[in-house]
């Protein structure tokens, strides 16, 4: 008897370990993915989180911009055919209520453009208690998804008085915590009982396996079927007919209940992008990467068909925003926040209106090396691409996006 | 010959019963849970997302792709269990653990763990199917009807015995202008960052010539398919249970 126990127990532990393998995955790797993909995929800027401290029950609104890359690279399936805007938070401690994109919601799948701007505003309601890291995410077709920068939320208060309701279409409110659960566990408790039932009916033969199988092995399996006696074949009829009676009953039932549904819905949905008016041009002419200093520096040319001197304030790349603190000061909004505030240097100064100059961009910083952007030199392209952030003599701000080739210095 | 040695061991036929007992309670709790871990596994893999979320379980594909995954198991244990001790009690058997070990997972790992709510996620209702099946095969004692009655039940009665657990979850709701099932909402409110909405294996809309009938469609469609998904299990259950067989001669 002490080795039934521990055998079912140890095919237990098996089993529940198998099942605890299955659970839903979390996505959750900004430096995971290769420095090509996050610099050529989307650029993600101005991300704001409404607020960071937060109460269950409480709304917090996810902003930003973002701007897929004219140097999507040719390998990996385009945001152009298929995305979905997402967040990047563990499982559902956030519901998401809203979620919008140049003010089209975006509840189903769509698709972006690249090089044009979009504006998004997703909103959430906190439902679970803890410290989280969120995350815009655009999720790519045939790609993955495409994180962006996080932001640090703590949602404190009471779990157990979070609400999640909505109303039906029939005109009921319902609780969307509970709401059918009673009713599937109803119908599934009534199967296992009938089914437990039937496996019960030859239980009670007990011993069945030594016995039953002698027995077959002696008739044979012409002569086998002598073991099934008429109280069997009477159990049997008995149970078919109370199965295909209950399929049958409460599928009538449910459709006497239930009148008005309707199947699963999907399809795609389309998003204009904002128009800008740029008066600038920029041409990336030399672009290289000095791995002792980590010191990114980048030769552009840049016309100014404006009527304002236009200055670069920042350059962001995979994430990561590098400041030039003569035209930009920007603190950090956590301690994970990838800005490096006072990291680009700019030789050339201010381009005039009209004015077609060379200049020349440095970003040097650790947060090349700490983010695992360096591992961009062991790729088989060697194209770069991130924003530019020019900004006039008022203040406005132009982004304009510049890539193309880069060469590694190793000395 | 290891019978005759066993049978001599034992003196009494009082002892002998105990003995018999014994086996049962040993190998039917084992043989239980050797259901629920392969059951699991092979169901996960060929069914899984269909059967975790509620905005899965649409009128094409789920009730396509699940009876054919679903008929495996039963049809080979199935054959063992007929075969070898005339127990009509393999389909049902499979299937109960593979519903409890459902229930235990989306409970522990769905819900409590990764913090979905239960209605969101619970399994299925498939139980009833293996029952039809069981009752088929003690009745007809012949897995050709079994396959041909059997089979066919499982993929046409699959989406009729779920509707009750399921139609609640198709009322339509609306939000900001977009018209969505109860199901969709909650697949939009509660956050899956690896599951986006264009994930979903489910029917799109299309230009159909028979019109409001994609769910009978579907089922008879699945349930042609199914005889002879039967068949060819009860077939692997047949070749498997030859090859044990010979190794015990051997
Ligand atoms: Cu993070």
């Amino acid at each position: 008897m002490k080795r039934l126990i521990s055998l079912t127990c140890s095919a237990l532990v098996a089993m529940l370990s198998l099942v605890a393998a299955m659970e839903p995955a979390q996505a959750h790797g900004e430096r995971a993915q290769m420095p090509q993909l996050r610099m050529r995929s989307v650029h993600w800027f101005d991300i704001n989180v409404s607020t960071v401290n937060m109460q269950i029950n409480d709304l917090i609104k996810v902003t930003g911009s973002f701007m897929p890359s004219n140097y999507w690279p040719e390998h990996v399936q385009s945001i152009e055919k298929t995305a979905f805007l997402n967040i990047g938070v563990p499982g559902p401690s956030f519901v998401r209520l809203d979620s919008r994109v140049n003010g089209v919601p975006m509840i189903r799948s769509t698709a972006f453009k690249k090089g044009e701007l979009y504006n998004f505003e997703i909103t959430l309601k906190a439902r679970k208690t803890g410290r989280y890291h969120v995350h815009p995410v655009i999720n790519v077709e045939g790609t993955g998804p495409i994180i962006g920068p996080g932001l640090w939320v703590e949602v404190g208060g009471d779990e157990a008085a979070f609400e999640n309701s909505a109303t039906t279409l029939l005109g009921k409110t319902i609780n969307l915590e509970s709401y059918g659960l009673a009713n599937a566990a109803f119908w599934s408790g009534l199967w296992f009982v009938i089914g437990l039932a039937w496996f019960a009916y030859w239980l009670l033969k007990c011993p069945i396996v030594v016995p039953r199988f002698k027995r077959v092995n002696e008739l044979g399996p012409a002569e086998a079927d002598k073991i099934i006696t008429p109280n069997d074949r009477r159990a049997g009829l008995v149970f078919l007919v109370l199965a295909l009676s209950v399929v049958a009953g409460s599928y009538m039932y449910t459709q006497e209940k239930w009148p008005i549904t309707t199947p699963l819905q999907t399809g795609k949905i389309e998003v204009p992008p904002i128009d800008v008016d740029l008066p600038l041009q920029v041409r990336l002419q030399d672009a290289r990467y000095r791995i002792p200093g980590r010191s990114f520096r980048m030769e552009l040319e840049v016309t100014n068909s404006g009527d304002s001197p236009v200055m670069v304030g920042e350059f962001a790349a995979g994430n990561l925003r590098f400041i030039n603190s003569d035209v930009l000061k920007v603190t950090p909004k956590d301690e994970d926040d990838l800005v490096a505030t006072d990291a680009l240097r700019v030789e050339g100064g201010p381009i005039a209106p009209g004015e077609t100059r060379t200049i020349v961009v440095y970003a040097d910083d650790a947060l090349w090396e700490t983010q695992r952007m360096t591992t961009m030199i062991a790729s088989p392209d060697a194209l770069v691409a991130g924003m530019l952030f020019f900004f006039d003599a008022n203040g406005e701000r132009f982004p304009v996006e510049v890539g193309g080739m880069m060469i590694p210095e190793f000395v | 010959m290891s019978q005759e040695l066993a049978a001599s061991a034992v003196h009494s036929t009082a002892e002998q019963h105990r003995v018999h007992v014994q086996v049962d309670l040993l190998a039917i709790p084992l043989v239980v849970l050797l259901f629920a871990a392969v059951f699991s596994f092979q169901f996960a893999l060929l069914v899984g997302d269909w059967d975790y979320w509620i905005d899965w379980r649409d009128r094409r594909w789920w009730p396509l792709v699940t009876p054919l995954a679903l008929t495996i198991l039963p049809a080979v244990f199935g054959y063992f269990l007929w075969e070898r001790l005339r127990l009509p009690l393999g389909a049902t058997l499979t299937i109960i653990a593979l519903t409890a070990a459902a229930w235990i997972s989306r409970y522990l790992n769905f819900h409590l763990f990764a913090n979905f709510p239960m209605n969101m996620v619970w399994p299925s209702a498939y139980i009833g199917l293996g029952l039809i099946v069981d009752c088929i095969l003690l009745l007809t004692g012949s897995f050709f009807w079994t396959g041909l009655f059997g089979g066919f039940a499982f993929g046409v009665l699959l989406y009729p015995m779920n509707w009750p657990l399921l139609a609640p979850f198709q009322v339509p709701v609306e939000m900001h202008g977009t018209m969505l099932t109860v199901s969709d909402l909650m697949g939009f409110e509660y956050i899956r960052t690896a599951i986006p909405e264009y994930v979903r294996i489910i029917e799109q809309s299309t230009l159909r010539t028979f019109g409001e009938a994609v769910t009978p469609l579907t089922a008879v469609f699945a349930g042609f398919l199914n005889i002879m998904n039967f068949w060819f299990w009860t077939w692997i259950g047949y070749l498997g249970s030859k090859a044990l067989w010979l190794r015990k001669i051997v």
